[in-house]
């Protein structure tokens, strides 16, 4: 029994296997084609949907006369639009002079823009999970799917995990076309191309590869196809699902793709020559080929007046080193180089840890994991009950703690910053990976003191420049130097002055603006 | 075997500390011995050493473009000759790397972990070098082009937060001595400059073929820059004391003093310097690896990489402690750097020239 139920299980799985990675008009499951006889048609649906009590058999008849069954699923398909554009029309009794093939029919009498003609049960089984209504008729051995999907879908939101202060207010959402369709209204050229593709046994998750023809580079095109084309997994829910599958590295604490939700970040992506993927069901795409510096970039650096773009940028940069160093700092300079403390602070720093029985170590650590713990649990319970967290954080762990003689109150402090710190990160994933790495260079810091801390940023820079995100290494346009690609690393430089295309992913297509549109009066007058 | 490609500026940062890393510590005391007060012109005197090098191997390479200097020894003086002498250069190259790791060690362990055992210090160093060499040539170049910068310019902020502490009186007189003592203090120096011999190691993996001399000329002059700057401020700190002080750039750093809060700064030049003596160990032990792979004809230089690490850990435990290495620097090396990097590589360059081997190997 259970074996059967096995062999069952495995021919189904490589069934769904072939619709996903296969050609959908050549193979062999897709040949199982639509019989003429509608009856036969029917039951046959009716074992494929057996226990699906969301798919729905409505009969009917054409003109009167021919039998004609219409199913779909409900709660994805438009039912206005069916009674109106479908049945209403085809129940007339006038149409029966076009009853003689379906191409006359639906050329005559159907008022649906989107019609497809199907004539196997793998394509029509694909439809309908799309939401497409389907119409099988008496005599003919085809089927014909209409664009009528219609579904709940969240509406256009600001995204929250990529807030910029001013600029445009749009998020994705979870519905690919939606998505899409906020890329094409930014970028109108017909050659902003976007393909589809299936992944995922189960779900046949639908994805977008969209890129700009003539600025992204064929090969990397090749190449992100390539590496999805590999694929074979149960379901996709989430663009982490692909991200994991695709990267260089899979060992590496660094996100080597980028994750945005913001179609404006996306499309300036995709104008630097890059490729974005949209999956449907998450409101984040994935765009490739990433760098660090590309994560530690916010939109609001353009959004802003290019000096204010430059100090944010710098500032950042400082709170990264903050985040990813601080506490380890602390932990050297308390155990190794007590010396390099002012007198003064040091005394001070003395006098409050006076009645800690813990170690420095012990101490940074208790902290940092009583704050991860904090913001994880901030995170996960209900917003009612989220400030009732962070008042028993601020006020036990802070105050409480600190008059119990339990952590020192420069610890406190240490570990609010680097937690703030932390926050600055303009991207969630880096943000996390920096957080992980502080940890080791904690330890480091109290087994060999700064040394420590410096062979963990040695080990943490030759890591980085080994990485690479699609043939792109993953600290340029630092290592390698290209230096007149800084201006849009270390300073944010006015657009006039922005005339190439980043390096290696804008190569294919250099310029990306006429030179010398530096405003001025001496040019305006056009002498 | 090495698939990697650098560009000239990652070469000539890797040459730059390669040779200064563990001169800037210990060499300015060594060249007050003999030159005194005029210490701050060996580096131009001793750069010669460094050219010449640079020419030779340049030469070579032209013999050669594609081979690194293991591979063409064997096409001038024959296959058993070549790898006798290449096995010599082995032991050398591994010697010469254990002493860095140990001169670090002792730096290290004397200055700031006093009860750390050497071993500790030195096995995590050679860990974390390893894991670069692993990378290859073009992940030692990165690695280079990312921190070498940072650490120079670090290295002269420090430098201009000692200004208040300077003396130019202590220059004077220039030439007191006449010249000679100047040419005798250059022999030390022109030793580390005569390292620039492993450049042949890289010629071959550069982007731009043409540019191997010009970038070699620019890392020179930048080390000779840095060692005139280095020497100028010990001088101008310590005057004749230099002499006394076993590493003079970290007992300035004592005294710089910025606004009354960072003081004690030694242990940021410490940080900083250990920086670039992971990029100068790096080089060498790639090149120890590299070298090793050729000479044997492997086809891929990785699996040498961690066996290596550890004969260099335990070979510079073996190596003797700071006095004896300041000695051994002292005398030693003025005569076997240049041997292995200067003269054998000129014989080699007039064998060929005399044998007149094509140019289109």
């Amino acid at each position: 029994m259970r074996r059967k139920l096995k062999k069952i299980l495995r021919s189904n799985n490589q069934k769904n296997k072939q619709t996903t990675t296969g050609d959908q008009t050549t193979s062999p499951a897709d040949k199982t084609p639509i019989s003429k006889n509608i009856d036969e048609n029917e039951k046959n649906l009716r074992f494929l949907y057996e226990n699906s009590f969301d798919v729905v058999f409505r009969e009917f008849s054409i003109a009167r006369k021919e039998k004609a069954l219409l199913v779909y699923i409900d709660g994805m398909s438009n039912l206005e639009e069916i009674d109106e554009h479908i049945l209403s029309p085809l129940m007339k009794e006038s149409i029966d002079k076009y009853y003689e093939s379906l191409s006359v029919l639906v050329k005559n009498v159907l008022s649906v823009s989107e019609v497809e003609e199907i004539n196997s049960f793998n394509r029509l089984t694909q439809a309908l999970s799309y939401g497409k209504p389907i119409v099988l008729m008496e005599g003919f051995d085809h089927a014909v799917a209409f664009g009528l999907q219609k579904w709940d879908q969240r509406s256009i939101e600001e995204p929250i995990s990529e807030a910029v202060v001013q600029g445009p207010r749009e998020g994705f959402n979870e519905v690919l076309k939606t998505n899409a369709t906020m890329l094409r209204r930014r970028i109108r050229s017909p050659q902003f191309k976007m393909k589809t593709k299936q992944i995922g046994r189960y779900t046949t998750t639908e994805i977008a590869i969209c890129y700009v023809e003539g600025l992204a580079e064929p090969t990397l095109l090749e190449e992100v196809e390539n590496r999805l084309e590999r694929i074979d997994i149960d379901g996709v829910l989430e663009s982490t699902y692909l991200e994991e599958m695709i990267e260089d590295d899979p060992v590496s604490p660094f996100p080597q793709v980028l994750r945005s939700e913001r179609p404006d970040t996306a499309a300036a992506n995709l104008l630097e020559g890059r490729v974005v993927i949209i999956i449907d069901g998450t409101p984040l795409v994935i765009i490739v080929p990433s760098t660090l510096f590309a994560l530690m970039q916010s939109g609001d650096d353009y959004y802003n007046r290019y000096m204010a773009g430059t100090a944010i940028r710098w500032l950042r940069f400082v709170f990264l080193f903050i985040a990813l160093m601080f506490p380890a700092v602390y932990v050297a300079l308390m155990t190794y180089h007590q010396e390099m403390i002012p007198t003064a602070l040091l005394f001070s720093i003395a006098a409050s840890r006076e009645e800690v029985p813990f170690p420095v170590l012990v101490e940074v650590l208790l902290m940092e994991f009583t704050f991860e713990a904090l913001r994880e649990a901030g995170l996960r319970l209900p917003k009612q009950i989220g400030s009732a967290v962070s008042i028993v954080g601020a006020l036990v762990i802070g105050e409480a703690a600190v008059t119990a003689g339990i952590v020192s109150a420069p610890m406190v402090i240490v570990v609010a910053i680097t937690g703030i710190a932390s926050f600055t990160i303009p991207r969630y994933t880096a943000s996390v990976s920096i957080r992980l790495l502080r940890f080791p260079l904690i330890f480091l810091a109290s087994f060999l003191g700064l040394l420590g801390i410096m062979l963990g940023l040695i080990m943490l820079g030759t890591h980085l420049c080994t990485l690479r995100s699609f043939g792109v290494p993953y600290l340029s346009p630092v290592a390698p130097l290209n230096g007149s690609q800084l201006k849009d690393v270390i300073v944010r430089a006015p657009w006039y002055k922005l005339n190439k295309r980043p390096h290696f992913t804008g190569d294919y297509n250099k310029y990306r603006q006429a030179p010398g549109q530096k405003p001025g009066p001496k040019k305006g007058m056009g002498d | 075997m090495e698939t990697g490609k650098i560009s000239g500026l990652q070469m000539a940062i890797m040459m730059h500390s390669a040779i200064l890393a563990t001169v800037i510590l210990l060499v300015p005391a060594i060249m007050a011995k003999e030159a005194k007060q005029d210490l701050w012109i060996v580096p131009i005197t001793a750069s010669i050493a460094g050219f010449l090098a640079l020419f030779v191997i340049i030469q070579l390479h032209k013999y050669f473009p594609k081979k690194t200097f293991i591979q063409y020894s064997e096409k001038i003086i024959g296959r058993i000759p070549a790898k006798i002498l290449s096995f010599v250069y082995i032991l050398f190259f591994l010697q010469t790397t254990s002493v860095m790791f140990r001169q670090y060690a002792e730096f290290v362990s004397g200055n700031f972990l006093l009860k750390t055992p050497s071993i500790v210090i030195i096995a995590s160093m050679a860990f974390v070098c390893a894991f670069a060499v692993r990378g290859g040539i073009e992940v030692v170049g990165r690695t280079a082009q990312l921190f070498i910068p940072t650490v120079t310019i670090l290295f002269l902020f420090l430098i201009i937060f000692l200004f208040n502490e300077m003396d130019v009186e202590n220059m004077y007189p220039v030439f007191e001595n006449g010249i000679m003592p100047i040419i005798k203090a250059s022999s030390s120096p022109a030793a580390w400059f005569s390292e620039f011999m492993i450049i042949s190691f890289m010629l071959p993996f550069l982007k731009e073929r043409e540019g191997g001399m010009k970038w070699g000329i620019i890392s020179i002059v930048s080390v000779v820059i840095l060692m005139v700057i280095t020497n100028i401020t010990s001088l101008f700190v310590f005057g004749e004391t230099t002499v006394k002080l076993t590493y003079p750039i970290m007992s300035a750093a004592r005294y710089i003093s910025v606004g009354d809060f960072f003081e004690h700064l030694e242990s940021v030049i410490m940080a900083i310097w250990v920086l670039s003596v992971f990029i100068k160990i790096s080089v060498f032990y790639y090149v120890l690896v590299l070298g090793t792979a050729q000479w044997l004809e492997l086809s891929n230089y990785k699996p040498l990489v961690l066996p290596f690490g550890f004969l260099l850990t335990v070979m510079s435990v073996w190596t003797p402690n700071l006095p004896e290495l300041t000695d051994y620097l002292k005398r030693v090396s003025p005569f076997n750097l240049p041997l292995f990097y200067l003269v054998i590589p000129t014989i080699l360059l007039v064998v060929a020239k005399v044998r007149k081997l094509s140019t289109t190997h």
